[in-house]
């Protein structure tokens, strides 16, 4: 009985709609032998279900017909039968013997025999997707041709062949690095360099298999030897994620891989390797520049070496940041080892200089490389060094504006410990100051401006010279007042340059002729400079403010000093 | 999930099957207006900010995955978010202005509570954020703290703090206050948005980060050789930025507060901030680079944040001269277009040209320092209290126009330049500082911009309410970062016939942080 009824639970648990398009339906089977399919079967699927009817003709039968009800009397007890056949087939021998007593096995084969059905028939009748699964364009593999497919089944055995011998190799691997011994030879056993160079052909043509059966794409790192023995962290993105970035999928890889050996923090060549690879992708990760930093000074790697690489990429990517932290903690820890030989110092100095110097002829106002600059000199103390100097010069003679260049100029003249004091402020007068030094750059600054009188580099250069060597800034009221003609005069007036307007009239507010200095700023708001009109009224407002907070007041600011 | 599938499967940009692809294909089909001008039509007419068409613009950014060009800001994703719901949030009316016409909110509700987890997620164990889900570390379960013997492993400091970075703690932290679920009846809701976040942690590792001469590294690094290393350049940026999570996080607490945290060193910072003033008289990143708007803002910012006073106080911000002051404006306002032009544009730097950013930066550092006054500054915030004379020092009409009809560009956002193709960043700032500069008529209405932390001043309120609550809690000995557990452990007590509640607790559960 028991038999009997799941036999008899089972159709309506598999009744499903007739599901494949594709199939060719043979007109209904009344009968247990009857029609043979009338088509030669095109497609995998076709053949399967063709095969699937021939060997199961009654299971055929009833789902054409919809429910094993609509049989006749002989059909319905041959699908018993049948059912009974397959579902004790899966069974042990003994427990199947059990189940079926010799009488009612007897019954069930001789009902069978009557018939095509066989007992190593198909189990399930065959679907399109589930049996054979898609291919890499997502098609049904039952949809292929009889010939194509098989051309698939070939590339399947040959990948599991490459996969079996795959695994093999890395199981001597394994070995080696236990130190086993072989079996047959009692030598410890050794992966040559044969081997491994057959591996690599191996994973190559494995990943174009990989790729061509099921579009499983083989990152570099998972087909490469070198990688063997991580496993690669995949990144799992939570929910409500935003900015997600659409990145190729070796970036993915290769991130995977990092984050793997960040967490036992190897460092380690592959590591750095790793790390390069990244960078080409992606030069702007933080993360992965420590890492690289943290691999160099562990491995105690030429750090010469690291600084001839960076150049490539920082020449390769102008606007990033990181590549400059990089090479400040690159001469940081550099610097130590050549401190004590002047030669190698200057050597070194040269070395960078010629560097920068390449780089800004890219891009002359860098403001990454022209921070790095200004640090090299403090840290390499080139503050003698005329070659500096000189190549400053030579960018403010290409371009009077690059305000860069004149900034790095004030930092170069001003900021020696020679003359300067220590915990200054750029904007605070010094009075250690030379005289010299001073009238040099005061000088500098006035033959530039001449080459282009509304150019305001040169006249905040001249300006915060005055203001750190102490001096009014009366001292070039003759020089100013070069650029400014008949102020005031409606019809005669004519201004070379506003930035002249404007500190002249500060230096009339220095001397406290607070009505020529209310001129200055009135004529830049109503004519000359307009657009900032909104500043020189404040900057009048300030003046009457000031006027009324006494005389001394305006004297005060600039005599700090 | 979508993440995934697009970053196993291609290796070009892929819009996907994102609803907003449509409008990414319409938008490619519009090439760029020679002169990017949106109202060729009637050049008479004043310009205004087109809100639907800004709001299609940022609806792609938040669906669809990014293209491929933003790969350099896989590290900085939080960025990225903190520009694309900043942004939305500025157009986005608040529930009480809304009208029978105004459209659906580009961020559900539900929406906001999925990625306020997002957010979350980047907590690192002891503080501070990370900037990309990617560099999370423990990760996905994989125990990474199972490395036993590692030297530099102890229980407060586990390895891979150098995940955690200065920059994306902000954002972080202004993305949860921006992800606020405005339309919750419950009138507690703005103060849980910082539920989950490690107070004291973070601001105990914030400390860490600063230098012997206050200035701030980004993150902290194990260098061999070196040991603990603060990472990073000499850089203005992460001093605002240490000024602003210390603003967001500490809170009015002195020592002996219950929800008390040592401090970061104040003076030290504003001194290093002030020695970073130029002989131009501007800002650099420190005190031997060129003076830069960025960085101006920054260190204005920040003193801004540190004590609002200070700013009101001429002898305390520049200690030589007043007028220094006054002249940093000088480096700072600068005039792009034909003379007599009626348009204003900003640069970041002497003798460069205009950038849409440099609005921000300049027009940011003028608004903190009170000479920037929107149209329609009712006196609220930073520029309280402000001396009358203190006018607007930029013709904001000018100002507004350039950003209108040349940075503006067709497809909704802001481009670098005049004519160059949007993106987040530029056009996050254009709307930053058009929500500073305020709005014309009712049709181009933003949320009122704060100069200070960079997020609406309506956010400036969540953020403050959030902070008392976690400053409450935090004084209450209660770790926010366990929720959960610590319910368990109230659960617990209870059951154990506690009752009345108090005396009866185990003296090893405080030992535990409960």
């Amino acid at each position: 009985m028991p038999p009997k009824s799941k036999a008899a639970t089972k159709p309506s648990k598999s009744l499903f709609p007739p599901t494949n398009p594709t199939t060719t339906t043979t007109t209904s089977i009344q009968t247990t032998s009857s029609s043979e399919p009338s088509t030669e079967p095109t497609t995998v699927l076709e053949r399967s279900q063709q095969r699937y009817e021939k060997t199961r003709p009654f299971e055929a039968a009833r789902q054409k017909q919809g429910g094993s009800s609509k049989l006749s009397k002989e059909d319905q007890k041959g699908w018993i039968c049948d059912q009974l056949l397959h579902l004790t087939n899966r069974l042990p021998q003994a427990s199947r013997s059990r189940l079926l007593g010799p009488k009612a096995s007897k019954e069930i084969w001789w009902t069978i025999n009557g018939t095509n059905s066989i007992d190593r028939g198909l189990t399930k009748k065959p679907k399109p997707h589930s049996t054979w699964g898609t291919d890499r364009n997502g098609h049904d593999v039952g949809s292929y041709t009889i010939e194509r497919f098989d051309e698939r089944i070939k590339k399947r055995t040959a990948l599991t062949a490459l996969l079996v011998s795959s695994r093999v190799f890395r199981e001597n691997v394994e070995r080696e690095k236990r130190g086993d011994l072989d079996a047959r030879s009692g030598c410890p056993v050794i992966v040559t360099e044969r081997e491994i160079d057959d591996e690599r052909v191996r994973r190559s043509k494995m990943a174009a298999l990989k790729k061509e059966l099921y579009g499983e794409i083989t990152g570099k790192l998972a087909g490469s030897v070198e990688w063997e023995d991580v496993v690669p962290i995949p990144h799992e993105e939570p929910e409500g994620a935003l900015a997600a970035i659409a990145y190729p999928a070796d970036y993915a890889e290769a991130m995977s891989y990092l984050r793997a050996v960040m967490a036992t923090k190897e460092y380690s060549h592959r590591c750095l390797r790793l790390t390069q690879h990244i960078i080409a992708m992606n030069p702007a990760h933080y993360t992965v520049w420590l890492y690289r930093a943290a691999c160099i000074f562990a491995l105690k790697l030429s750090i010469p070496d690291e600084i001839e690489w960076l150049n490539e990429v920082a020449l390769a990517n102008l606007k990033n940041y990181q590549i400059w932290h990089h090479r400040h903690l690159l001469v940081e820890h550099y610097y130590p080892t050549i401190a004590s030989d002047p030669e190698a110092l200057a050597q070194f100095a040269k070395q960078e200089r010629d560097f920068l110097i390449a780089i800004l002829s890219e891009d002359t106002k860098n403001y990454h490389v022209w921070s790095y600059r200004s640090w090299l000199v403090g840290k390499l103390g080139m503050w003698e060094d005329q070659e500096e100097l000189k190549s400053i010069e030579a960018l403010i003679d290409e371009d009077v504006r690059n305000n860069s260049a004149w900034s790095h100029r004030f930092f170069l003249v001003f900021s020696n410990p020679e003359y300067s004091t220590p915990g200054k402020g750029a904007t605070e007068a010094d009075p250690k100051c030379p005289q010299h030094i001073v009238d040099r750059e005061v000088q500098y600054a006035q033959q530039k401006t001449y080459l282009a009188p509304q150019n305001q580099s040169p006249w905040n250069y001249m300006r915060g010279v005055l203001v750190k060597g102490g001096q009014k800034l009366a001292s070039v009221h003759a020089f100013v007042e070069e650029f400014v003609v008949k102020l005031g005069d409606e019809t005669g007036e004519e201004i070379r340059s506003t930035h002249a307007l404007d500190l002249l009239a500060e230096i009339y507010a220095e001397k406290g002729e607070t009505e020529k200095a209310d001129l200055c700023l009135r004529r830049l708001a109503d004519k000359w400079d307009k657009i900032r009109a909104g500043y020189w009224n404040w900057r009048r407002q300030c003046l009457q403010s000031e006027k009324k907070a006494g005389p001394e007041q305006p004297g005060e600011e600039v005599t700090v000093a | 999930m979508a993440t995934d599938d697009n970053t196993n499967t291609e290796s070009q940009p892929v819009l996907g099957d994102q609803p907003s692809q449509v409008q990414f294909q319409q938008n490619e089909q519009q090439q760029p207006p020679p002169k990017s001008s949106l109202n060729q039509d009637e050049p008479e007419e004043e310009p205004y900010l087109d809100i639907p068409r800004h709001l299609r613009y940022w609806k792609m950014c938040i669906r669809a995955p990014l293209p491929h060009v933003y790969l350099s800001n896989e590290s900085s994703r939080l960025a990225l978010a903190y520009f694309i719901v900043n942004s939305i949030t500025i157009l986005t009316p608040p529930p009480s202005q809304r009208t029978a016409d105004t459209p659906e909110p580009l961020i559900s509700r539900e929406d906001k509570k999925l990625m306020r987890k997002w957010v979350l997620h980047h907590q690192h164990p002891t503080g501070g954020f990370v900037g990309t889900s990617s560099m999370v570390f423990p990760l996905n379960g994989h125990n990474t703290y199972n490395s036993s013997g590692k030297e530099g492993t102890s229980e407060d400091e586990p390895e891979h703090h150098g995940l955690a970075n200065i920059s994306y703690t902000l954002f972080a932290l202004q993305l949860l206050a921006l992800l606020a679920d405005e339309e919750d009846e419950d009138p507690e809701a703005a103060e849980k948005v910082f539920e989950g976040v490690n107070r004291k942690g973070t601001l105990r590792w914030l400390k860490s980060l600063q230098r012997e001469d206050g200035s701030f590294g980004e993150a902290l690094s194990d260098l061999p050789g070196y040991g603990r290393f603060i990472a990073g350049g000499y850089d203005m940026r992460y001093c605002y930025i240490a000024t602003a999570i210390r603003w967001i996080l500490r809170g009015d607490v002195r020592e002996g507060d219950p929800g008390w945290v040592e401090d970061i060193d104040v003076e030290r910072l504003r001194g290093y901030i002030l020695s970073s003033q130029t002989y131009d008289r501007g800002f650099a990143g420190n005190s031997q680079d060129e003076a830069h708007a960025g960085y101006a803002y920054c260190a204005i910012a920040a003193l801004t944040l540190l004590d609002q006073d200070d700013l009101d106080d001429p002898n305390f911000l520049l200690p030589p001269t007043p007028s220094d002051l006054l002249c940093c404006l000088d480096a700072l306002t600068k005039e792009k277009g034909p003379q007599g032009a009626v348009e204003v544009a900003f640069n970041g730097r002497t003798n460069k040209t205009a950038d849409t950013c440099y609005f921000w930066w300049v027009g940011g550092a003028l608004a903190n320092l009170g000479w920037l006054q929107g149209y329609d500054n009712d006196g609220e915030g930073p520029s309280n209290g402000q001396p009358p004379q203190k006018e607007s020092l930029v013709d904001r009409a000018s100002a507004r126009r350039f950003l209108l009809t040349k940075m503006q560009h067709r497809i909704g956002g802001f481009g670098k330049s005049p004519g160059s193709p949007p993106d987040l960043y530029h056009s996050f700032f254009g709307l930053a500082v058009l929500g500073l500069l305020g709005h014309e008529g009712e049709r181009d209405k933003l949320r009122r911009f704060d100069a200070g932390l960079a997020v609406p001043k309506d956010v400036v309120g969540v953020i403050e309410k959030a902070r008392k609550r976690l400053v409450e809690r935090d004084g209450l000995g209660k770790s926010e970062i366990d929720d959960g557990r610590e319910g368990l452990v109230e659960m617990g007590l209870e059951l154990r016939g506690g009752g009345g509640g108090g005396g009866e607790r185990p003296k090893w559960l405080g030992e535990c942080g409960y």
